[in-house]
């Protein structure tokens, strides 16, 4: 369970780290129309060419496969290790409800990357659904993927929302891996706590506001 | 003052068990909560009914033995406080007041409000000690400990093993117990001998009494009598990788 344990902080802590990689790159979505096409098109095409980049991606797809299978194991254990509940419980005077529901918040974001992924990587990696077209400089528009999904109501409103258990995930998560891990200082513990309240922010309200501003375009 | 206990009620281990009401009237507010559990006893035995199992053994907070789990909060609504320093002056009166055993797999119940927390004695087991001879007590400044070590240990060894970071734990964790009983040695040279040995061990046992694994809810230092900080069990877990890796 130790070993479980920190593979789930250590691929959490990388994911993390992706988060914020990928939420710069998304900003220049935000950018007026022609700029954003071109850049989020060079910028998209630069990456699939990197061999680093490639190998980057295969890290991140394990993370998320392990991350997700360790989590639901150790959840599984944990649920076992409490067969029968209190019937009354008061757990909100002595934890937050976040702390508590860990695994029903990642579930929700397994469910967000499961449709993100067929939005995106399957039909420009795999070339799954409709065709993609070049841009004017003979890139591959991406741009175009993300404003014709953006167009559609349904996913502004489900990109959105979903950002909210992200964020609640991330605000536990962050401190609560630093502490998996062994990382005990006090003070610096509470500085971590901080940094987690403020990183879980600026991942939702970021990644939340994207699809508004593009489908206002 | 009168209060309508709503108790866990259950034969055996192997029985079902089932919620029972009891209205009790004629309880003072300074009464502590295990008094009224006594008088609501007595009650029973003048009407020839079996009474209701539940331990205690000191009633002055040091043994660790009264727990039981009071309207949804571990020894009562109270933090950092056990189950037999709560008095009646808690409730209002006319409260109903549900009282439950320690809930976790490991800890199984022997009788309504009694649970067996064996499991805990087995993790003490595999290294909760220091092996010395023992003979007359040593001179006390044989070996110095600092100030900041003593006091360090000496708050890790406050831990009482009443079992409410289990009771309290999503996970019925017993991480916060056994971090206690580590650090308290480990930290302080009369344990360092057997330093890595013991961490390894009293975790893998933790884990093989069916105990769930720390997710950081924070809920057991709240309720913990004791005040046990949950950096502890951060501390285990670098102990831990430390003796796994560098032995
Ligand atoms: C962008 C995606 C994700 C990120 C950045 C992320 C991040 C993290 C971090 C940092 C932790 C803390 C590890 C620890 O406590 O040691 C964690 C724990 C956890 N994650 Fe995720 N996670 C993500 C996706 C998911 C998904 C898709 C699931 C789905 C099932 C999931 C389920 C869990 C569970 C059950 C835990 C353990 C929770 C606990 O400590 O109670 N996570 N996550
Ligand atoms: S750590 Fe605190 S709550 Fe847990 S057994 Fe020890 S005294 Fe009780
Ligand atoms: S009876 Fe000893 S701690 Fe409560």
């Amino acid at each position: 369970m130790f070993f479980r344990k920190s593979i789930i902080a250590l691929t959490g802590l990388f994911l993390c780290i992706f988060l914020i990689v990928h939420l710069s790159a998304n900003s220049i979505l935000v950018l007026p129309e022609e700029t954003a096409r071109s850049l989020y098109n060079s910028y998209s095409t630069t990456l699939r060419e990197s061999p680093l980049i490639k190998i980057v991606a295969y890290v991140l797809y394990l993370s998320i496969i392990l991350h997700v299978v360790y989590a639901l194991l150790i959840t599984i254990n944990n649920r076992k290790a409490k067969a029968k509940g209190y019937r009354v419980n008061q757990y909100k005077e002595n934890s937050s409800w976040t702390s508590q529901n860990m695994g029903l918040l990642g579930i929700s974001i397994l469910l967000f990357i499961v449709v993100h992924l067929a939005n995106f990587w399957a039909r420009i990696k795999l070339g799954m659904g409709e065709g993609v077209g070049l841009d004017a400089n003979g890139h591959v528009d991406v741009y175009e993927v993300t404003y014709s999904l953006f167009q559609n109501g349904y996913y502004v409103v489900f990109y959105t929302l979903l950002m909210v258990p992200l964020g609640l995930h991330l605000h536990h998560g962050l401190k609560s891996a630093f502490m998996t891990l062994g990382f005990y200082h006090k003070r610096g513990l509470r500085t971590i706590a901080k940094v987690s309240l403020v990183y879980a922010i600026i991942m939702a309200v970021g990644f939340g506001v994207i699809p508004s501003i593009v489908f206002l375009k | 003052m009168k209060v309508i206990f709503k108790i866990w009620r259950q034969e055996n281990a192997a029985s079902k068990g089932n919620f029972e009401s009891y209205e009790v009237d004629g309880l003072t507010k300074d009464m502590s909560f295990l008094e009224a559990l006594d008088h609501l006893n007595e009650l029973l035995v003048s009407i020839n009914k079996r009474v209701i199992a539940y331990e205690y053994d000191c009633r002055e907070g040091i043994c660790g033995q009264c727990g039981v789990f009071i309207n949804g909060r571990a020894h009562g609504p109270h933090d950092h406080m056990t189950t037999c320093q709560l008095h009646m002056r808690s409730f209002e009166d006319g409260d109903t007041i549900v009282v439950e055993p320690w809930r976790a797999s490991a800890f199984p119940i022997i009788k309504d409000l009694v649970v067996d927390r064996s499991a805990l004695d087995n993790i003490i087991e595999k290294g909760g000690y220091i092996s010395a001879k023992t003979g007359t007590a040593p001179e006390a400044n044989a070996i110095l400990v600092g100030k900041e070590l003593a006091d360090k240990a000496m708050d890790a060894a406050a831990c009482i093993g009443c079992g409410a970071c289990v009771a309290t734990c999503k996970n019925s964790s017993a991480s916060l117990f056994t971090a206690a009983k580590i650090n308290h040695l480990n930290s302080l040279p009369q344990g360092k001998q057997e330093a890595s040995k013991r961490v390894l061990e009293m975790t893998r046992q933790m884990e093989l009494e069916g105990f769930g694994s720390c997710t950081f809810t924070g809920a057991c230092e709240v309720e913990c009598p004791e005040g046990i900080s949950i950096l502890n069990i951060a501390e285990m877990n670098a102990r831990r990788t430390k003796a796994k890796w560098l032995g």
